[in-house]
């Protein structure tokens, strides 16, 4: 049919657009991709490509890159970007490999489009679910997002976790709770975090079930595919292991997540707070801090329950603010889920000021960084009070994505309501 | 006859064939107990290096006894409790010019970078045993001799595999239970407080021999100055080891501002009659002056070099070695004190001094221009420096505070000799250094030669517990220069890391340079200046600050969504009234209730004051 191959051709016109954009990016500006790595808010410890780098030639040197300060990504990148040619003399392939990557996290956003569960799940239909964007738009909205732009050209190691995290959502929404949760796995092997989204994603997976083999009983069925994720995770430790011969990597990856023993300055809240805080406090704040982390998957989980997308949304926004080493190659994964709620757009309250403030904190962000850093006007409190600003634009985008989802869950129940001034009590 | 005795035998020494060679050695080691020594050598740009040595042995028997005679009891008994084989102890100072003064004292072997450096052989069956013995020795160390050796712990200390060599004999022990241990403190200031107790170690206390002219005040004006303690066994061929322990001390002075009366102190330029000015320039007149030559400014005493002149000798140091030694030219007139022998040494370059144990010594060196005048004709004044094996100077590249670069330049002079060496650095933890980033280039050429790193060790840093070490073999080819560059990245501490002067910046320890000869044996030893690599400082007057506004940030989000949460949606007309109306409705009904009763109350006592048969209900109405 002549639809469907428009479709085909658009699909295709945007991925090649999107690849020929980032290699254009990539081969005219030689200089741009070295210098985004070296970004404080593109590259975090645990995601840069530079340490990366490191970390690869350590291991190709047969110096383990746990026993150091450097390295804090996870195992098996180190095969994987053994086996590609030199990323100095050859870095197309590294560039090839970021792309492929990038376009695949795209392809898994469109099918999440294209079920539409954001406006229509197992227990809740929108009544507005028929104003929706299509996969081409939001996959085009994360494609061309700048900031997953700078984090492809950057490098960071972040987008395969972004990657594994969009296809876990992917594979449970068309009803594949065993990719679900293998990739899922792979997610929080990569960065940890991702083991947070469980509970809301194994709920997610129960509600999409193929009718032919539907769990019936919600327990039993967190009981068959929990096991799988720590399997999986078990899988990819073992492996680990036998690359790098000890367990030492434990530590050196996770355990720095979870006490920040690197300071190194980025877009989060965690950095200067753990460079000023006490040293008598500085486990105690540790362990609020994480809890604080967690606290909210059990709220979300429970309350938005006839929406597991949104409360998996809505957590990825939360860690893309509250995360030890967030950077903004998490915010890109969270603005490109968030076009999935198009439905709900006309009952946020705040959209101009969270655009306003997160340009400013954008175009401000790396200006006082530069001051401080280089330029020697400014100090610490410059750079900051920018991520301070950063983080509360996005908490008000993530609070009132929250308002706008349960106002329309709510004006089922209160239809008469629809377009009335409304409060909470 | 008696003053006769040592010269005699020296020439012997140098002279006669095995058979008296043999027999005066082991007389060196087994009689001669202790000795000092002193070596005088102007340098180029009126510079004057002292190097003041002295040697003590004691049987490694005796030691054990604690029969310690000649060895410093004090230290002998630390080096006992913590089972040091071998102690290498240095306080440097300045930095040692080698584009003009030449190859180093003693090849280098008897200095450090600026600050502390040790470095011990233990013995201990295990890495642990190792550190506990090596935590005991820093500290009993840092007590003895006044200096923060106790701050070498283990983010300063790293275990070289290459640079360093033992240079003792070491029979019957293994490589497994001896441990090397390196520790560096380039930020220490080593002052007088470290030259008393290194004074005390001596036999003589400094009240008597070329001792009596350390003063501090001298000492540490100099340009580069470094102080060495050395404890090594030594087991010549079938005799009984012994213990020896050497003690050095090099400095380099400026004679100009030696010569600078103690009372009058400040320097002010020289009337235009006494300035030295370069006469053959076709400019200079009446009113211009090239400075001539610093090396003509070559006159000095003793007295007026050490602020002193030397009382006698030590008695108890050994009577063959000249307690002092002069390196000018032989052709050079020195005059001294009464009752001195001066002994021109047939290298035409060098003369020494015997002295009476009890009388003052004092030489003058006159001005080599009124020498000239006497022999016409062009003589040099000063021994000629020798050209060192390798020229390095280290900086910092890169700008901001963020990532930095350390590149090291490395100059071979020699036109026919390659030159082989381990460089060595032991960098702190929050310098973190991309090891894919060094390269090795030759001047000249463009992108990396990969034929002059030879062999790299390194051992990556750990946060808060373990310094980078890195060693790499290399060789510069004749009569180039090669610069080895690496990047690395500033990382940012916790704020009760930074020292009191935080935006000072840290001080990076100078990088060991280990010349070795075709045998693999250390043949020259120098080292680059330290550095100073400034990090990124957070606002100290914040803590409280940062608390509290990320704590609002926290909970500003946390309550927000806590509240979209939990809370009920309703009609802005349902429900409770809530708002600024709501107060003010509340707060009236509130106000108009106690109104009310204030009124009721009023009334209610006035009646019963008064009318007591007056009922309350009439009152209300």
């Amino acid at each position: 049919m002549d639809g469907g191959k428009v479709t085909v051709g658009r699909t295709a016109g945007l991925y090649i657009g999107a690849a020929v954009l980032r290699l254009a990016i990539f081969t005219l500006l030689p200089g741009l991709p070295d210098l985004l790595t070296g970004r404080v808010e593109i590259s975090t410890p645990v995601t840069s490509f530079k340490r990366l780098q490191e970390g690869l030639f350590l291991y190709n040197h047969n110096v383990s890159p746990y026993d150091g300060g450097v390295y804090h990504q996870a195992p098996l990148f180190l095969p994987l970007f053994s086996l590609l040619p030199n990323a100095l003399s050859y870095p197309i392939f590294t560039y090839l490999l970021y792309i492929a990557v990038d376009l695949l996290s795209a392809s898994a956003l469109w099918k999440i489009a294209d079920s539409g569960e954001a406006g229509s799940s197992a227990q809740f239909t929108s009544p507005r679910r028929e104003k929706r964007w299509s996969g081409f738009v939001i996959a085009a909205a994360f494609l061309l997002n700048p900031f997953t732009l700078a984090t492809c050209i950057g490098r960071s190691t972040s987008v395969f976790t972004t990657c594994a995290i969009l296809h876990a959502i992917a594979k449970a929404v068309s009803g594949a709770p065993f990719g679900a949760m293998v990739a899922l796995s792979f997610a929080s092997y990569l960065s940890m975090y991702p083991l947070l989204l469980l509970p809301p994603l194994l709920l997610l997976c129960y509600d999409r079930q193929r009718p032919d083999r539907a769990d019936k009983s919600a327990l039993s069925f967190a009981a068959t595919h929990v096991p799988v994720v720590f399997g999986v995770l078990a899988l990819l430790f073992g492996m680990s292991y036998l690359i790098t011969g000890s367990w030492e990597f434990l530590p050196s990856t996770y355990g720095v997540q979870l006490t920040l023993s690197d300071l190194t300055p980025n877009v989060g809240l965690w950095w200067y707070f753990f460079i000023e805080m006490f040293d008598s406090f500085r486990s105690f704040f540790l362990a609020v801090f994480w809890l604080h982390l967690s606290c909210y998957v059990g709220g979300l989980t429970v309350r938005i329950r006839r929406q597991p997308l949104v409360v998996l949304t809505l957590l990825l926004g939360i860690f893309a603010i509250f995360k030890p080493y967030p950077s903004i190659s998490d915010t890109s994964l969270f603005l490109g889920l968030v076009p999935l709620y198009r439905h709900v757009f006309p009952l946020m309250r705040y959209t101009f000021v969270i655009a306003a403030v997160i340009l400013y904190a954008s175009f401000l962000g790396p200006a006082f960084y530069y001051l401080w850093i280089y330029a020697g006007s400014g100090n610490a409190n410059f750079f900051y009070a920018i991520t301070l600003v950063w983080g509360l634009g996005q908490s008000l985008l993530v609070c009132d994505l929250m308002f706008a989802v349960l106002r329309d869950e709510w004006e089922v129940e209160r239809p008469e309501m629809v377009g009335k001034e409304i409060r909470q009590i | 006859m008696r003053q006769f005795l040592p010269f005699f035998s020296l020439s012997l020494l140098s002279f006669l064939s095995t058979t008296c060679g043999a027999t005066s050695t082991t007389s060196d080691t087994a009689a001669a107990d202790y000795h000092e020594q002193l070596v005088l050598r102007p340098l180029p740009q009126s510079a004057l290096l002292a190097s003041f040595n002295f040697r003590s042995n004691i049987t490694v028997s005796e030691f054990e006894a604690h029969n310690f005679r000649f060895f410093p009891r004090s230290l002998g008994q630390i080096l006992q409790h913590a089972g040091t084989r071998e102690l290498h102890l240095r306080f440097g100072l300045g930095r040692w010019d080698s584009e003009s003064w030449g190859a180093r004292p003693w090849d280098g072997a008897r200095e450090g970078g600026t600050g502390v450096e040790l470095w011990a052989w233990l013995e201990a069956q295990s890495d642990e045993e190792a550190d506990h013995k090596w935590l005991t020795l820093t500290n009993a160390l840092s007590g003895l001799f006044c200096a923060s050796l106790n701050f070498i712990d283990g983010t300063r200390t790293t275990r070289p595999v290459m640079s360093f060599q033992p240079e003792g004999d070491h029979p019957n022990t293994t490589a497994t239970d001896t441990h090397l241990l390196y520790g560096v403190l380039p930020h220490e200031v080593v002052c007088t407080e470290n030259l008393t107790p290194f004074l005390k170690l001596l036999p003589c206390k400094g009240k008597a021999g070329i001792a009596t002219l350390l003063d501090g005040h001298k000492l540490f004006d100099a340009s580069w100055q470094s102080m060495a303690i050395d404890v090594r066994p030594i087991c010549p061929a079938g005799g009984e080891c012994v213990l020896q322990i050497e003690l050095t001390i090099d400095m380099v002075l400026d004679i100009d501002r030696s010569k600078r009366p103690r009372d009058n102190p400040i320097p002010r330029p020289p009337p235009g009659h006494e300035l030295p000015c370069n006469t053959s320039k076709p400019y200079h007149s009446h009113d211009t002056c090239f400075p001539a030559d610093h090396e003509a400014n070559q006159d000095w005493t003793l007295s007026q070099i050490f602020g002193r002149s030397m009382k006698g000798t030590c008695p108890l140091t050994d009577s063959k070695v000249p307690p002092v030694c002069l390196q000018v030219p032989n052709s050079r007139a020195v005059y001294h004190s009464d009752g001195v022998l001066e002994k021109k040494n047939l290298d035409r370059i060098s003369r020494c001094f015997e002295i009476k144990p009890d009388a003052d010594f004092e030489i003058v060196l006159p001005n080599p221009r009124d020498d000239q005048e006497n022999n016409q004709g062009a003589i040099t004044h000063i021994v000629k420096p020798e050209t060192p094996l390798l020229y390095a100077e280290r900086s910092f590249t890169g700008h901001g505070q963020e990532r930095g670069g350390m590149q090291t330049i490395l100059r071979n002079p020699s036109p026919d000799t390659a030159v082989e060496f381990i460089y060595m650095e032991s960098l702190p933890w929050f310098m973190r250094i991309y090891l894919h980033t060094m390269s090795a280039r030759i001047d000249g050429q463009s992108g990396k030669d990969e034929s002059l790193v030879k062999e790299v060790y390194y051992r990556p840093a750990v946060d808060r517990a373990r310094a980078t070490q890195l060693e790499v073999r290399m060789r510069v080819p004749p009569a180039s220069t090669v610069f080895l560059t690496y990047d690395f990245e500033k990382s940012i501490l916790r704020y009760t890391e930074y020292p009191p002067d935080a935006n000072r910046g840290f001080d990076v320890a100078a990088a060991v340079i280990t010349i070795l000869n075709s045998a693999n044996e250390a043949v020259y030893n120098l080292r680059t200046t330290t550095l100073l690599c400034s990090l990124p400082t957070p606002d100290f007057s914040m803590p409280y600050n940062v608390i509290i506004f990320t704590s609002t940030a926290i909970a500003l989000a946390f309550g927000g969504m806590f509240n979209i949460l939990v809370r009920r949606f309703v009609a802005a007309d349902e429900g409770p009234e809530v708002g600024l109306a709501a107060v003010k409705a509340k707060l009236k009904g509130r106000l108009a209730v106690l109104a009310k009763r204030f009124g009721g109350a009023g009334a209610k006592k006035g009646v019963v004051e008064e009318v007591k048969p007056v009922p309350v209900a009439d009152v209300k109405e």
